[in-house]
């Protein structure tokens, strides 16, 4: 479904600020695949998937979805394959814009927007229903601004509007490290919800291990802008989060150095 | 506490307007009307729109209301408005004139009358400080009358007696340079009348046009390089930058020759000037005509001013070494 | 003495007679503000295009008028003309990478001598009501101000429409969160071109109202014009606000956007009938804008955890000694 090709990508190249920040990855998913994403600071996490959504042009290398080559469209014509959580709540959505209007958005991901008219009514009913299985009391206030829900609240909606046309690949990045710690936890079991159920083929990144090993049916880790671990299936299932301590040193060479990756 | 804000933003706001009444209210006593007095007859009110402050627009106005307070004393009123040259707030004062139905409208420069006519069409409108009326009120065929409510006083001093004197003053020189503004529609009109006369004089004459005040002096050097003496009509934007332009033409020790007094001070050796108080003053007498004798000013011919002077300025003219011909009086440089 | 020679100087009916003129001319001026709105508020753009579009629709109309088309061909031209300026500093915006206000002031300054140019090179040609049939003038200011007021209502429901269709809703989603709208796959670049496009075709119109109003068209017609656009934009949010507090929804602030138009025209009537020097107008309606730009903000700083860390901070160290210090920091950390 998602094919990275030997990707690099290299910010400001030439000044004292040069960095190598994808190394050539290489990674491929299946459909149906949810790929957690773990690595230190500034391992190449975050930037693998803005490479895969497009928010730059790549160096070198190619990224194809869903077996079409992608790597030289603009981030909003790679949009139509895409859906995405960002870590911040605030990116997700349109403050000044009702929870309706953020949806109907959503719904015209990767189509013409033309002069009809923004929301249908059937719509509307659809989003009611959509928000109510979400128990967060959103369908009654479906007309209020994105702006005055709760940090919380938006993930959630734009969850939803990420799943609203069936993404070839939904990117989730660090999208509960901004959240509490049991929002976050609610806003994970929404994310497994949504992915089961629309049979989305995610890639999650995450700081923390026990979310990466507890959640989709693969993981990879990486540093230096590389893929360095892959681990898929029956192991997986198996993994601990001394096992992925153990194994990063291993492979890196290095200690693992967040704190937040050990205690979360 | 949403009320207390709300309340806040609504006194705030008149707090605003009543503290800009404030600012005002110091020095209204300079721009207040005059107040009428108990003497016998109709008291007449005025109302005065003048583009812009300026020394000529100044002494127009003074000029007009001196002349209807000499005939009528206290029975005039002048309601005299400043629109800071925005064209826009000419409107506005304008149309106040007219739906406070004043008797007469004075409109002291081209915006100050286009807005005056535009607002009304009974009350009758005077012009003064207008180069060309034709142009100004675009009217194709003019007659010297416009027919309609208005009328008024051009400030423009006859060019075919400015080429004379540009003749008398230099007949030795070849080549004449107009220097103006492109984007004066007076200065056009005059630069295309005097190239006639010039002509006619046996000059070769060539235009030199700017846009704007920040070409003037490049502009001016290259009028300079390629003539041997430079007219320059009454044009607002010259008049606005004499300083500059004198900065290039007298180290090339070119003469300039001025359609009005200002720029005559500022930049050149000799006009045939107009005083705009008179100037005023002439408008004013038309005025008194109109509102009490009567008379009809659709029929009333658009009037110069009633003398022309010729000037010179002594220290320009000796540096260059120029003789003055009798006739010629001094005018002392800025 | 002065003050009583100045207040008898006042005539109470010459307020009301200017009325009339204040609120036709703040109508046209209240569909410039339109204009202003969408870039300014609804696509987070300070345009400073209009400055010269304003004067690009004057001389559009009044050249055209006088070469002997009809009003009307000569009114839509102009939103043209408009139209194409707002394109202009949008491409240069989008396709060459220029900052939002030097791209708006870079189109402005060439529309100058494009104005020039359309005008034959005049800095004012006169349209006079009298010689052509106009749709409006200062002479009849009741009709002006009922055309004002059709004008400004049919664009209002036309924008209320556009900004609730899905292009529109686009637009709008483009100036609160660009990143969010390129991943939900709108084209940001092609929304401002459009919204640009629309507005400047608004202010054009608007120019061109006026120009007919005041009987001519003048380069310098739209000096200042953002800021009058902006004034009305402001005055008019915060006297929605305070008059329908939550109920002020998207057709509410597009009507409270004229009506600022309206009260600033009449402001400028207060300030030429107590003859106050007109010189100083510009000044005052910078500092008015300045003042009710900042009130959200200072209002917002003020209620910040910041702030009353700092004033907390501060009243410690004025009442303890220097051993405070940690006292604070721990109530900060619960703070956040």
């Amino acid at each position: 479904m998602l094919e990275i090709r030997n990707v690099h990508k290299t910010f400001n190249l030439g000044t004292i600020n040069e960095k190598h920040a994808l190394n050539g990855v290489n990674l491929k998913l299946d459909e149906g695949d949810f790929v957690t994403v773990i690595g230190g600071n500034g391992a190449g996490k975050s930037t693998m998937l803005n490479a895969v959504a497009g928010t730059w042009p790549v160096d070198d290398g190619a990224i194809l979805i869903d077996g079409v080559d992608v790597t030289g469209l603009p981030e909003f014509k790679r949009a139509s394959f895409l859906g995405r959580v960002f870590q911040d709540p605030m990116t997700g959505t349109t403050a000044t814009m009702q929870i309706d209007e953020n949806l109907a958005l959503a719904a015209r991901r990767g189509q013409k927007r033309g002069l009809r008219w923004g929301i249908t009514k059937a719509e509307k009913e659809h989003f009611h229903e959509l928000l109510k299985e979400l128990d967060l009391g959103l369908e009654d206030r479906m007309t209020s601004k994105v702006g005055l829900l709760s940090g919380g609240q938006r993930q959630a909606v734009t969850l939803l509007m990420a799943s609203l046309q069936k993404p070839k690949v939904l990117l989730l990045d660090e999208h509960t490290a901004a959240l509490d710690p049991k929002t976050a936890s609610k806003v994970l079991a929404l994310t497994d919800k949504i992915i089961t159920e629309n049979h989305l083929t995610a890639m999650m990144v995450t700081h923390n291990m026990r979310d990466a090993i507890a959640h989709g049916n693969r993981l990879i880790m990486m540093n230096n802008g590389k893929v360095i671990l892959n681990i898929s299936g029956e192991e997986k299932k198996r993994l601990t989060v001394e096992d992925l301590l153990l194994k990063f040193e291993e492979v890196s060479g290095e200690e693992f150095a967040s704190d937040k990756a050990l205690l979360g | 506490m949403k009320k207390a804000t709300k309340f806040a933003s609504v006194v705030l706001a008149a707090a605003l307007t009543l503290s800009l009444a404030g600012c005002g209210s110091s020095d209204a006593g300079t721009n207040s009307t005059q107040s009428s007095g108990n003497t016998s007859g109709k008291t007449y009110t005025i109302g005065i729109c003048q583009l812009v402050q300026h020394e000529a627009l100044d002494a127009a106005t003074q000029g007009f209301k001196d002349a209807l307070t000499d005939k009528l004393g206290d029975n005039v009123k002048f309601d005299e408005q400043n629109a800071a040259g925005d064209a826009s707030t000419c409107s506005t004062i304008c149309t106040t004139f007219a739906t406070n139905n004043y008797d007469l409208i004075l409109g002291n420069a081209t915006a100050a009358l286009q807005a005056a006519t535009a607002a009304t069409d009974t009350i009758p409108v005077l012009g003064t400080s207008i180069t060309d009326y034709a142009t100004a009120l675009d009217v194709s065929d003019w007659t010297g009358t416009t027919g309609k409510n208005i009328s008024g006083t051009t400030d423009l001093a006859p060019l075919d007696q400015q080429a004379k004197c540009i003749a008398e003053l230099f007949p030795d020189a070849k080549n004449v340079g107009i220097l103006y503004c492109s984007s004066e529609p007076n200065s056009i009109y005059q630069s295309t009348t005097i190239t006639k006369y010039l002509k006619d004089e046996g000059y070769t004459v060539k235009e030199y046009t700017f846009s704007d005040s920040n070409d003037v002096a490049s502009v001016t050097q290259s009028a300079c390089d390629n003539s041997d003496v430079i007219y320059i009509p009454t044009d607002n934007t010259a008049a606005s930058c004499t300083e500059a332009i004198n900065n290039v033409a007298s180290p090339a020790k070119v003469p300039i020759f001025a359609g009005e007094e200002g720029i005559a001070k500022g930049c050149g050796v000799a006009t045939l000037s107009i005083s705009y108080y008179d100037l005023g003053y002439t408008t004013g007498e038309m005025a008194y005509d109109i509102l009490v004798n009567g008379k009809d000013i659709s029929t009333m011919e658009v009037q110069s001013a009633p003398k022309f002077t010729k000037e010179y300025i002594a220290d320009r003219a000796d540096a260059l070494g120029i003789t003055i011909p009798d006739g010629y009086e001094e005018l002392k440089a800025d | 003495m002065f003050l009583i020679n100045y207040f008898s100087s006042l005539n109470p009916l010459a307020f009301t007679n200017a009325l009339p003129g204040n609120i036709a001319q703040g109508l046209i001026w209240g569909i410039m503000a339109l204009g202003v709105y969408i870039t300014f508020r609804l696509l987070d753009f300070a345009d400073l295009t209009v400055d010269g579009s304003f004067a690009t629709g004057g001389a559009v109309t009044v050249m055209m008028t006088v070469k002997g088309y009809n009003i009307w061909v000569a009114l839509l031209c102009a939103c043209i003309a408009g139209l194409l300026a707002g394109l202009c500093t949008g491409l240069l915006h989008t396709k060459l990478g220029i900052p939002p206000i030097l791209a708006g002031i870079l189109t402005q300054i060439a529309l100058y001598s494009i104005n020039l140019n359309i005008m034959d090179r005049h800095a004012n040609q006169a349209l006079s009501v009298d010689k052509y049939s106009l749709i409006l003038s200062s002479r009849n200011l009741t009709s002006a101000i009922v055309i004002g007021l059709l004008f400004a209502a049919v664009l209002i429901i036309v924008l209320y429409w556009y900004f609730g269709t899905e292009q529109g809703s686009a637009i709008r989603a483009t100036g609160c969160n660009p990143a969010m709208s390129r991943a939900q796959g709108i084209n940001i670049d092609n929304m401002k071109l459009i919204g640009l496009s629309i507005s400047n075709a608004i202010v054009a119109l608007s120019g061109g109202l006026l120009a007919q109003y005041s009987g001519f068209a003048d380069v310098n017609m739209g000096r200042g014009g953002i800021v009058i656009g902006l004034a009305a934009v402001i005055i008019g949010e915060v006297l929605g606000d305070a008059i329908l507090g939550k109920r002020m929804d998207f057709k509410g602030r597009l009507i409270f956007v004229v009506i600022g138009g309206i009260i600033y025209y009449i402001v400028i009537g207060i300030v030429l009938w107590l003859k106050m020097p007109s010189d100083d107008l510009k000044l005052f309606t910078a500092i008015i804008v300045a003042i009710f730009l900042a009130v959200p903000y200072l209002k917002g700083k003020s209620k910040s955890s910041f702030a009353k860390a700092g004033k907390r901070a501060a009243a410690m160290l004025a009442g303890r000694s220097a051993t405070a210090y940690g006292d604070v920091d721990a109530k900060n950390k619960e703070e956040k």
